[in-house]
């Protein structure tokens, strides 16, 4: 018997809102969380960049508990939301069922300011790192820490795959309820990577924003990281509803593969490719009730070949579809933005709003698809594609559906 | 600018895999056998070794289109700051 794997809880936490609540507020509203600011180290080195920081967390980090407060800010963020997240979904883990709860979290970096701190520690003052850094840096400590904190004794580890992790761990995760291996899941994932060493070695790189994230506008001129985490429970749609739980979306199709081709520059060809293979066995009646979230980071070269990858796939309906960049409004999350993303791409669909792109200044010829420049609009979507296409070539792409 | 052009070109050559004759001003960039990240590690190690800062955004792609060394060099030299 075919098992479907339906969304059951959300839970959020972004530089747009700490809630599910307040991050739709945000989308809705076209709001920019990016903002100049300065990080320093070692009272001697100092870099000023555009970002977009989760900011005045610290109550609700602490009132996670003393355990939390012994991790690593990706992991705490990561907690924050799979709390909403079960909350939402109204279920209770008790012994049976926790055995056969999944809980996929992934990451890019994972511990980053763990690590900056231990090397600042050693290097600048003489000390010794902290007797916890080891189980604070590792990228599987936001599913562990999860697995312990709610009894989930199903598959438990992290995924890892840059900017598409998000939606790797969503995809994988429902692959393991679809197979039987578990009948509900946690899946998103978390990154909290703005520290002084991290942005230096993105400043180093050369494809940060001066002043913000454009995408897809003519004078668009890189990345601005941000921070956060994004979580859905997954769950086995007969299962979802013997329980009487309110079904969110559907998980109607998943895509993932690689380039094969360039540690940084995209291919059309992966692209469409993944894109095709979420939006297998999905039914488009009408075009026009189609969204993508898209990838969206406002590189020179991701969004014309984001752009060229939706047309070789919707060919002349690619017109009618509408998308948009959340990145715009929250910037790039990284191993975050997959889960954060895809819940963009929920909430647009069951509210029946196109969050916009923001900072849209300039049409490309380039770039000539309906990006929703600057203002919100509504749309009845009947289906949202979150797109993810990360550093080396790997992408994924989930498509969700309606209940 | 004639004061790094002696060291510019040393650096360039060193990376320069493909190559098989001189390196001048006149050699085509397409001769180097250079790839898409030589560019910024050329520019890495002359920051490193002239202590020099080459800012630069990728995005805005202040190295495109250029066909020889020459052109190189040039717009290198519009973006080197001294430290």
């Amino acid at each position: 018997m075919t098992r479907n794997v339906v969304v059951t809880g959300m839970g959020v936490v972004s530089p747009l809102g700490n809630n599910i609540g307040t991050y739709w507020d945000g989308l809705r509203e076209g709001r920019s969380a990016i903002i100049k600011r300065e990080y320093q180290a070692a009272d001697k080195f100092s870099l000023t960049v555009p970002v977009a920081p989760i900011d005045d967390i610290a109550d609700m980090i602490k009132s996670l508990g003393r355990d939390m407060l012994r991790a690593d800010r990706f992991s705490q963020l990561a907690v924050i939301a799979a709390d909403e997240a079960i909350k939402d979904s109204g279920i209770e883990f008790d012994e049976a069922l926790g055995a056969r709860t999944a809980c996929i979290i992934g990451t890019g970096i994972g511990g980053q300011t763990t690590l900056d701190d231990g090397y600042q520690a050693m290097l600048c003052r003489d000390r010794r790192p902290h007797p916890l850094t080891i189980l604070k840096i590792i990228p599987n400590a936001p599913a562990s820490h999860l697995s312990i904190r709610h009894g989930l004794r199903g598959p438990t580890f992290a995924v890892s795959s840059a900017c598409a992790t998000g939606a790797h761990a969503i995809g994988v995760c429902a692959d393991l309820i679809r197979s039987g291996s578990a009948d509900v899941g946690l899946a998103g994932s978390s990154e909290a990577a703005l520290s002084y060493g991290a942005l230096e070695a993105w400043k180093a790189m050369h494809i940060l924003a001066d002043e913000t994230c454009r995408p897809f506008s003519k004078n668009r001129n890189g990345l601005v990281i941000g921070e956060g985490a994004g979580v859905l429970v997954l769950e086995e749609e007969e299962h979802a509803k013997k329980r009487g739980a309110e079904i969110i979306a559907r998980i109607a199709g998943f895509g993932m593969n690689a380039d094969g081709n360039d540690m940084i520059n995209p291919s059309v060809d992966g692209a469409s490719r993944a894109i095709e293979l979420a939006m297998e066995g999905v039914t488009v009646d009408d075009p026009s009730g189609v969204y993508i979230n898209a990838h969206g980071t406002g590189t020179l070269l991701n969004d014309p070949t984001e752009t060229k990858a939706i047309r070789t796939v919707f060919c002349a309906d690619a017109d009618a579809v509408v998308v948009s960049s959340t990145k715009s409004m929250h910037g790039h999350l990284l191993g975050a933005a997959g889960g954060i993303e895809t819940i963009a791409a929920i909430l647009a669909m069951k509210n029946g709003i196109v969050p916009p792109t923001v900072n849209y200044d300039e049409p490309d010829p380039a770039c000539d698809l309906d990006y929703t420049p600057n203002k919100a609009k509504e749309r009845n979507i009947s289906v949202a594609l979150s797109n993810s296409f990360a550093f080396g070539g790997l992408n994924a792409v989930v498509a969700f559906s309606k209940p | 600018m004639a004061e790094y052009e002696a060291s510019l070109l040393e650096i360039i050559k060193e990376h320069a895999v493909g190559l098989t004759g001189e390196l001048n001003r006149d050699t085509p960039i397409a001769d180097l056998g250079i790839d898409s990240f030589s560019v910024v590690e050329i520019i890495y190690e002359i920051e490193e070794k002239l202590n020099v800062e080459v800012p630069f955004n990728a995005n805005e792609n202040p190295f495109g289109d250029m066909a020889t060394v020459g052109d190189l060099l040039d717009a290198l030299d519009k973006l080197i700051k001294k430290k």
